[in-house]
């Protein structure tokens, strides 16, 4: 489903990744682990469709070219992100932003758009899966939430918007423990056979109750490291000393704690 | 200094044989396009069948009381002045008392070209007194349009508000017709102890046109202000406030968008002056400026001896939608009281870069997010806008109806 060969960025001729070759099949879950400032979020961004970076490779999502399209073109096509840092926007009322999002991306598909009545059902419905009190809808994106609350966001905009692929950037940074099963049961529920994802974290916790399919290790732009879920425990009990090779300088970053 | 109505005017009209009319040097008119100011011709109001009989279609659709006043002169067929809601006086200001000396204050503050000029010609208008709690929004409507013989007009507002009276007043201004020419608005409101005035102002214009408003407000003890600019039409589109807070406990809260297209500017001069105790003032305009359009904002507190326990806050922001447009901001600020708390802060940015590409990410194509954003960060100056007429026709005004 989502094919990454030989996949470098740069950002003004600093190289962030270094050649990320990665597929993730139909209904496949991966949890990308790695140490602060080793990419990750920079990997999620080149394939979201962000601005600002040198991108060489491929990445295609069911064998069309990803590098090739719009940030909103990706989200039609399927892509989904979960952002580390939710951005707020204020003065755009959030169930508003939600139903335009997902009639747009049906109407790029070709699909009927979705009324408001038929609309507040699905976001009804999202709104139940991750436990969001009714009034967030009708406050403005992210404004003023608390950083909990921005990742329930994201996962409530996963849920209306139904991607092919979702790219979940440490959604379970800043979570309390209530908040992180909350968040853990909501993107089990969106599993299936047709959705893959990718979910970035610090932390073996969530692993425990998203159990991925595979673990990647990324250190310095590069996918040193590939496993089962053991692969985490691992990480958990040793750190990423034993992955850390010469020339890293911020090797003392590595016991998060985000 | 002070004195009647008709003795002000005659002095004016001396005045007008010499008037020097103002230049970069003037701080308040800094931004003016001068030579467009000196090509507007003024004269005594004289009425004019030049006008569309339907101007329902410019105005919110308010079902209150309504006085329209074209080319300085009061329009009866369009206004709607019978069974005015209990406590509401308005009439024409050739038919009001205005015997009564007007306040010191009032006669002395405005001395600029303009003001003379209004007080020389504008002697038609509304005149519209408060006493009761209607419930009605009442609407002023007043319409420039450009003769031969003098493009521009003049026009005046009174309006007074008993102890205790409370109402929303709207001021639509708008012109008519493709030519050049403009509107010399002066409004005075006075209000009373524990009087509560909401004021609105819709001001467009065609772009072809100029407009010239301004509103002394003079406050009472207790009483309360809430001033609402919507600053949208005209080449240059200019309102100043200059409000006298006079009487202990008053409050003032002035806010405001202006929102410039094309080669616009939109000019808010705001002076609020603290003259008694504990009295408390907000200025809070946000402007948008899209294409190669300028806006001006110049916000004053003016904090006279012994105002002490003087509370105000000032702010403006600004998104500048492209690289020439351009905005002046500038809070002043001056003090000879003690114990106040004055806060003043001004922002000048762009769309968020950030919040485009989330949005983006999230499926909304660019030119609709950037919409989004910008009716987002405007219509925040509607927020306390009660009136669904008056929303409605902002948000149609706007081009944010389709939401
Ligand atoms: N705009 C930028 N300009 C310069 N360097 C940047 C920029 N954005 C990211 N970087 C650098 O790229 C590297 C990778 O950053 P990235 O955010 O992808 O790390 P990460 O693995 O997600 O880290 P974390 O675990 O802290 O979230 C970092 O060294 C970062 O400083
Ligand atoms: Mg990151």
């Amino acid at each position: 489903m989502l094919n990454v060969a030989n996949l470098t960025a740069s950002i003004e001729d600093n190289p962030i990744l270094k050649g990320i070759d990665l597929n993730v099949g139909a209904g496949e879950v991966h949890a990308i682990m790695g140490p602060n400032g080793s990419g990750k979020s920079t990997f999620a961004h080149a394939l979201a469709g962000r601005d600002g970076y040198e991108i060489e490779g491929t990445a295609t999502i069911d064998g069309a070219d990803l590098l090739e399209m719009e940030p909103e073109e990706r989200a039609a096509a399927g892509v989904f992100m979960g952002f580390q840092y939710p951005v707020e926007i204020p003065g755009v009322n959030n169930m508003y932003f939600l139903r335009t999002a997902l009639n747009s991306v049906r109407r790029t598909r070709g699909e009927d758009e979705i009324g408001a009545r038929d609309f507040l059902e699905i976001a009804q419905k999202a709104m139940d899966l991750v436990e969001m009190k009714k009034d967030f809808l009708h406050r403005s994106v992210n404004a003023g939430f608390s950083g909990g609350e921005k990742k329930r966001n994201e996962i409530l905009q996963m849920a209306v918007m139904e991607p092919r692929l979702a790219v979940l950037d440490e959604t379970d940074s800043g979570l309390d423990i209530d908040a992180l099963r909350v968040v853990a049961a909501g993107v089990n529920a969106l599993r299936g056979p047709d959705r893959s994802m990718i979910v970035i974290t610090h932390y073996q916790r969530l692993l425990d109750y998203i159990k991925p399919d595979f673990v990647h290790v990324l250190v310095d732009g590069k996918i040193v490291e590939s496993g089962d879920h053991t692969l985490a425990v691992h990480l958990e009990d040793h750190g990423y000393a034993g992955f850390l090779n010469s020339g890293l300088d911020d090797a003392s970053l590595s016991g998060a704690t985000a | 200094m002070s004195g009647t109505v008709s003795a002000l005017r005659a002095e004016a009209l001396e005045l007008v044989e010499s008037l020097h009319l103002p230049t970069k040097r003037d701080e308040a008119w800094r931004y003016a396009p001068h030579k467009t100011l000196s090509e507007l011709t003024f004269g005594p109001a004289t009425a004019t069948d030049a006008l569309p009989t339907d101007i329902d279609d410019q105005v919110p659709a308010l079902d209150g009381p309504r006085i329209v006043i074209v080319n300085g002169v009061v329009d009866a067929t369009r206004s709607q002045l019978g069974s005015l809601p209990a406590g509401v006086q308005m009439v024409s200001l050739d038919d009001a008392d205005q015997s009564e000396q007007r306040s010191e204050v009032d006669a002395k503050a405005a001395d600029d070209a303009f003001s003379i000029l209004n007080r020389a010609y504008g002697d038609g208008g509304a005149f519209l007194q408060i006493d009761g709690q209607p419930t009605e929004t009442i609407h002023i409507v007043d319409i420039a349009v450009p003769g031969e013989t003098q493009n521009a007009s003049a026009s005046r507002v009174v309006i007074d508000m008993a102890v205790g009276s409370s109402a929303t007043v709207v001021e639509t201004r708008i012109g008519s017709g493709d030519a050049f020419g403009g509107s010399n608005v002066c409004t005075e409101i006075s209000l009373a102890a524990n009087a509560s005035l909401e004021h609105i102002i819709l001001q467009d214009l065609p772009s072809t046109q100029v407009h010239l408003g301004r509103v002394d407000v003079v406050q009472a003890a207790e009483s309360n202000l809430r001033a609402r600019l919507f600053n949208l039409g005209s080449d240059y589109g200019r309102v100043a406030y200059h409000v006298h807070l006079n009487g202990e406990g008053a409050h003032a809260d002035l806010s405001g968008l202006y929102f410039g297209f094309g080669t616009q500017t939109l000019d808010q001069q705001i002076t609020v002056v603290h003259d008694a105790k504990d009295c408390t003032s907000r200025q809070s305009y946000r402007g948008v400026l899209d294409d190669s359009s300028t806006g001006v904002w110049n916000g004053g507190v003016d904090v006279r001896k012994g105002a002490d326990g003087t509370d105000s806050e000032q702010s403006n922001d600004n998104l500048l939608l492209s690289r020439q447009a351009d905005v002046n901001t500038m809070p002043r600020l001056e003090i000879l009281a003690d114990e106040v708390s004055c806060q003043h802060g001004a922002t000048v940015g762009q769309l968020d870069d950030e919040a485009l590409y989330y949005m983006r990410s999230r499926g909304i194509p660019k030119d609709e997010a950037s919409r989004l954003l910008i009716k987002g960060f405007a219509d925040q100056t509607m927020d306390d806008i009660e009136s669904d007429a008056i929303r409605t026709w902002i948000t149609e005004r706007l081009g944010h109806d389709d939401a």
